[in-house]
């Protein structure tokens, strides 16, 4: 068999647990049509996650790709995608059960097969080598997510909010398109890897014939990835789309295209180069598109973090509050990437694409534990749709508040908490960045982590206020429903997160991991694998 | 690990495990909350109390120290006995600096505590502080009460933290630890305006700590990355001597850059701990959160949560910016400290609240304290040190005093009251005392502290310490006031609606009697204390004297 052949062959082992996910789909959406039953179709999806990830689990880590065997190959397994695809999983597991049920019985098996279908898009963007696996497995979230807004609620506001997010959402992809087509008209490929290669081979003189084509290209695809991340100024829809579709679809829309977007910023702008990529040149990660990278991801931040922060004040609806949280959360997680090409150097003191992925992965367990726990406390005779609704929760319900309480000292960054250690490490290599000798000006990056502190206790403000509505408050009609199990369970699981990554191991064990996705030193030192390649 | 670190250990998460037991323990039982409460605190103090005198007995008062050095760590070796080989986040960029499990790490958050000179006697305070605490809410809260006492000693564990802590971001996470814990105890069973107190103080303290927070780790990035070799490292003494050697070794063309640099981490170091002290400003928070608290909380809140601020200054804030607390420090915040002084005492004198007068009286005797440190001196700083312990006592007692008949006449107005003397004898001595022992009375604590830091801000600028002092003599004429209104005179009491009013009570003479013992021990022999701060003490002031001299020479060459 020719070489290459061999090679696409084997990707395929690679690709097991996404294959498990779209064919755990299939089934749910034909045996949607015989029978419909919450606990049955649930425990399916869960079965077909379970399934995802004992076949990760088995399959070989890191892809033994021989030397330049990376520009050929559509997809790319790395660290990276590997923890991409664990993120995935654990997150789908947790909406499952989050949304356990809440969806209408009729519609649950489709429901849980369009989500199943969004996690292996998800999963598939982390290993994505290619700008049309990139854009096709972006838009295997985006297509289900249309449908999954719509599922469960057939209101107005319901299908204002689908339809507001599906034109936005393709109004992104068309930005996204266009950036990438730009890509491909300077480099002459849609390979990721050999992208990276060419503008990073690149030496001065080429770098400015191109820059400006370069520069509208990552402007596009910016635009088109904030969207996802729900970064000002493409946050429009969030606050709209949160408060009109279920609760569940805006614990979804919180996070799941955040780990998307983020996780394609860092593929497609070179945060995080493909094993094989010579990154020996003088460039900075991040750099490999413009070198005005860092410079845009610095506004987006600062804007992000400021204004989300700033709304959410405003804001009286618990969900358009925590639409308005999770965008400034992205502000957060756009200092870490803004910082990231300045903390590349070997005498970096920390790492910003590890800060990143290290407060992706707390914000995770943060905003599914707060989704949740208003999704377990909603009914229609005493709904909890407003901050007051949760007045005197800790009479009535004194455990789920203090999980509660803990969930938003965690968003707000509090020690003890995954928020803090989150928050650390992103700060701490924001102010890192000024290394002696670089030419950046001094003030800059401590700038950036002075907005984003002040934003910090700005955001104090609107987490304080819940806490003292539960605390500090009593209710005319207390709530009386005591959550369902599913339900409690993803709320104890989302705060044994947030408090287990913030202490020794928990934090340790995920700081290696995220670590990892940019360690370069252990993929280089691997020359057996060059030894592996079958002779023609 | 000998005996003194495992009661380090224990003195640190003792309060944690109380809370946890008492918050399972549920409304039913609240008799036995309150009993085992007691009992946990009353053997915090007696931890507290053995490790200090551990720490006097153990400590070598003829070897002169060079840096803070801490003792009784948990996990330090034979190797560094002053460092910690605990990790609790480690930041090694993946190289294997050290594989020897037994050299103390770089490179990672450390849970590295400790006690020097400059905590033992805090530490000691907190622990007394919260035995009073309890005895004080023993009828004072009848709801909630096991949630109360948890929060007390989640409370109680922040502080302890705080000070032992000699990683700095270990020290951060505590610092900030406490907010969450009085914002429940003032914003659940506070005063009528206890929401908005509790938020305004949670708010406005964490925004000051938030730059804080930056200024710290601004610190340990230039630490690392001008170091050579670039060692990371968030040990505190670490990061003193590596911070002071970088600026005694800076080339010329570096100084702007420190003068610039020091002069922000200034800026945000004090932004959180000026907030916390109060100093003038920003002080609003303070009268609103302490006339709101219940009793406990106003007295841990006056006791030894502004201590932190204070305390801040001194551990972080002067030996880790000194040119800039030479040349910003001294001007502003002596400045501040003046006028807060002055600006509290006139403020107390014009309050028709008992409780508001004593908090307004806490702005004032705070600026005393921060205005000896920034006398710079061995003998202000002293003072300063002093100062934060009395001033622990004294107001701690006379929040407990203003607690204690509130509890029998549900009211604070000073109008309501007369000649309370010739009923509640013993409560009226008691303020009498601690009344004296607050003013600065030569033989009461009060005027160890406060005579030290003249002495020490009379060297440096004496208009500073001529101003200062006028807030000893408005000291005097508030509380005075209050007295003779109060306590003498004609009985004038409030409708107590059938109420028989006692005096004072066993539980309340137990409550109040180790403070105003300690408060005439240390009037009459503050010796042995004076003399277990003396060598961390002269760590502070050798840094900055060190950094006058550096500035005096360079102004004596440009001439």
């Amino acid at each position: 068999m020719h070489p290459y052949a061999s090679q696409l062959a084997e990707l395929f082992h690679h690709l097991y647990p996404e294959m498990a996910l779209v064919l755990c789909a299939c089934v749910l959406f034909i045996g949607g049509l015989f029978k419909a039953d919450r606990r049955l179709w649930g425990i399916v999806a869960l079965a077909g996650l379970a399934t995802a990830f004992a076949l990760t689990l088995i399959s070989p880590e890191a892809q033994s790709l021989p030397g330049t065997a990376v520009f050929g190959v559509p997809v790319v397994f790395d660290s990276l995608a590997h923890l991409t695809r664990l993120l995935a999983l654990a997150s789908g597991a947790m909406f499952i059960l989050l949304c356990w049920d809440e969806s209408p019985e009729r519609f649950v098996a489709d429901h849980h097969a369009c989500f199943l279908l969004i996690i292996a898009g998800v999963s598939m963007v982390g290993s994505a080598n290619d700008l049309c696996v990139l854009f096709l497995a972006l838009e295997l979230i985006s297509i289900p997510t249309y449908i999954l807004l719509y599922l469960p609620k057939h209101d107005d506001a319901s299908q204002e909010a689908s339809m507001k997010y599906f034109l936005l959402s393709v109004l992104a992809s068309a930005f996204l398109l266009f950036g990438f087509s730009y890509l491909f008209g300077i480099t002459g490929t849609t390979n990721i890897a050999g992208i990276m290669q060419v503008m990073l081979g690149a030496n001065d003189e080429e770098r400015k014939a191109v820059a400006g084509m370069a520069q509208i290209s990552m402007l596009m695809i910016a635009a088109g990835l904030c969207f996802r991340v729900a970064a000002v100024p493409f946050h429009f829809y969030a606050p709209d789309v949160y408060q009109g579709t279920s609760t569940s679809g805006a614990a979804l829309l919180s996070y799941i295209p955040k780990i998307a977007g983020f996780v394609a910023m860092l593929r497609i702008f070179g945060f995080v180069l493909p094993p094989g990529v010579d990154s020996a040149g003088h460039r900075a990660i991040g750099m490999a598109l413009s070198d005005q990278t860092p410079t845009l991801f610095w506004f987006l931040a600062a804007l992000t973090m400021t204004i989300g922060n700033i709304l959410a004040i405003l804001q009286d609806n618990l969900k358009r509050l925590f639409a308005y949280s999770s965008i400034s959360h992205t502000g957060y997680m756009l200092v870490a990437l803004a910082s990231a090409p300045y903390l590349s150097g070997p005498d970096a003191a920390t790492n910003g694409v590890a800060a990143l992925l290290f407060y992706l992965v707390a914000y995770g367990a943060m905003t599914f534990g707060v989704f949740a726990t208003i999704l377990m406390l909603h009914r229609t005779d005493r709904p909890v749709e407003s901050v007051d609704d949760l007045a005197g929760l800790a009479k009535s319900h004194p455990r789920v508040a203090l999980l509660l309480t803990v969930l938003c000292l965690s968003l707000l960054g509090f020690p003890f908490t995954a928020g803090f250690t989150g928050k650390f490490f992103v700060f701490f290599g924001a102010l890192a960045t000024h290394a002696p000798g670089s030419t950046l000006p001094h003030w800059l990056y401590p700038t950036l982590a002075v907005v984003g502190m002040v934003n910090a206790a700005i955001g104090g403000w609107y987490y304080l206020r819940l806490i003292s509505v539960m605390y500090l408050r009593t209710s005319v009609k207390p709530i009386e429903t005591c959550g369902s199990i599913p339900g409690l369970a993803t709320l104890a699981i989302c705060v044994a997160l947030t408090l287990g990554l913030s202490v020794p191991p928990g934090a340790n064990w995920l700081l290696r991991s995220v670590r990892q996705t940019t360690d370069r030193t252990a993929i280089v030192a691997q020359p057996q694998a060059l030894n592996m390649v079958p002779g023609p | 690990m000998n005996l003194y670190q495992t009661l380090l250990l224990i003195l640190i998460f003792l309060p944690v495990a109380a809370a946890v037991l008492v918050a399972c323990l549920g409304p039913a039982r609240a008799q036995l909350v309150r009993q085992i409460s007691l009992l946990a605190s009353v053997a915090g103090a007696v931890i507290a109390l053995v490790i200090a005198i551990g720490f006097i007995s153990n400590r070598d008062h003829a070897k002169q120290i060079h840096r803070f050095e801490p003792m009784f760590v948990p996990g330090n070796t034979t190797d560094a006995p002053h460092a910690t080989t605990w990790n609790l986040i480690d930041l090694n960029m993946g190289s294997e600096a050290s594989k020897d499990k037994n050299a103390p790490k770089l490179g990672a958050i450390q849970f590295f505590v400790g006690v020097d000179g400059l905590n033992i006697w805090l530490v000691v305070l907190t622990a007394i502080l919260m035995v009073s605490s309890i005895l004080i809410s023993w009828n004072a809260i009848d709801e909630r009460v096991h949630e109360f006492h948890a929060w007390l000693f989640v409370l109680n564990f922040g502080m302890v933290g705080v000070f032992l802590a000699f990683d700095i971001i270990l020290f951060y996470v505590f610092f900030e630890l406490t907010l969450v814990p009085l914002f429940f105890l003032i914003g659940i069973w506070g005063g009528p305006e206890r929401r908005y107190a509790a938020r305004k103080f949670f708010i406005y303290t964490l925004a000051g700590s938030v730059l804080t927070f930056l200024g710290l780790l601004a610190v340990v990035v230039v630490c690392y990355q001008q170091a050579v070799p670039h060692e990371l490292t968030f040990s505190i003494p670490e990061l003193v001597t590596r911070f002071n050697h970088l600026l005694e070794s800076a080339p010329a063309s570096e100084r702007a850059f420190y003068a610039s640099f020091q002069f922000w981490v200034f800026l945000a170091m004090m932004a959180g701990f000026a907030i916390k002290v109060p100093l003038f400003p920003v002080h609003t928070w303070l009268p609103l959160a302490h006339v709101e608290a219940p009793t406990a909380g106003s007295v841990l809140l006056a006791g030894v949560l502004l201590k932190m601020g204070t305390y801040g200054f001194m551990r972080l804030c002067l030996p880790l910016a000194p040119d800039a607390s030479i040349t910003v420090g001294v001007p502003v915040i002596g400045t501040l400290s003046v006028i807060g002084i002055l600006y509290g005492a006139f403020c107390a004198r014009a309050q028709d609240d008992i409780k508001k007068l004593v908090a307004y009286s806490s702005v004032s005797h705070l600026g005393f304290c921060t205005l000896g440190m920034f006398a710079l001196n061995s003998a202000g700083l002293t003072g300063s040190l002093m100062q934060m312990i009395n001033h622990g006592l004294s107001t701690g007692a006379l929040f407990l005093i203003v607690g204690m008949i509130y509890e029998r006449y549900h009211t604070r107005m000073i109008g309501d009251y007369g000649g309370l003397g010739s009923k509640l004898k013993v409560i009226s001595f008691c303020m009498v005392f601690v009344s004296l022992s607050s003013v600065g009375l030569p033989g009461l604590n009060g005027f160890v502290g406060e005579a030290l830091i003249f002495f020490g801000m009379y060297d440096l600028r004496p208009v500073l310490a001529i101003l200062g002092t006028g807030g000893i003599i408005l000291g005097a004429w508030y509380l005075m006031s209050m007295l003779r209104q109060v306590f003498f005179g004609e009985l004038k009491e409030p409708d107590t609606h059938g109420h028989e009013v006692h005096d004072i009570n066993a539980r309340e003479v137990a409550a109040l009697a180790p403070l105003l013992v300690l408060c005439l021990l240390l009037g009459v022999y503050p010796q042995p204390v004076l003399n277990s701060v003396k060598p961390d003490i002269e760590v502070v002031e050798r840094i900055v004297q060190k950094r006058i001299d550096n500035m005096n020479t360079k102004v004596a060459d440009g001439r």
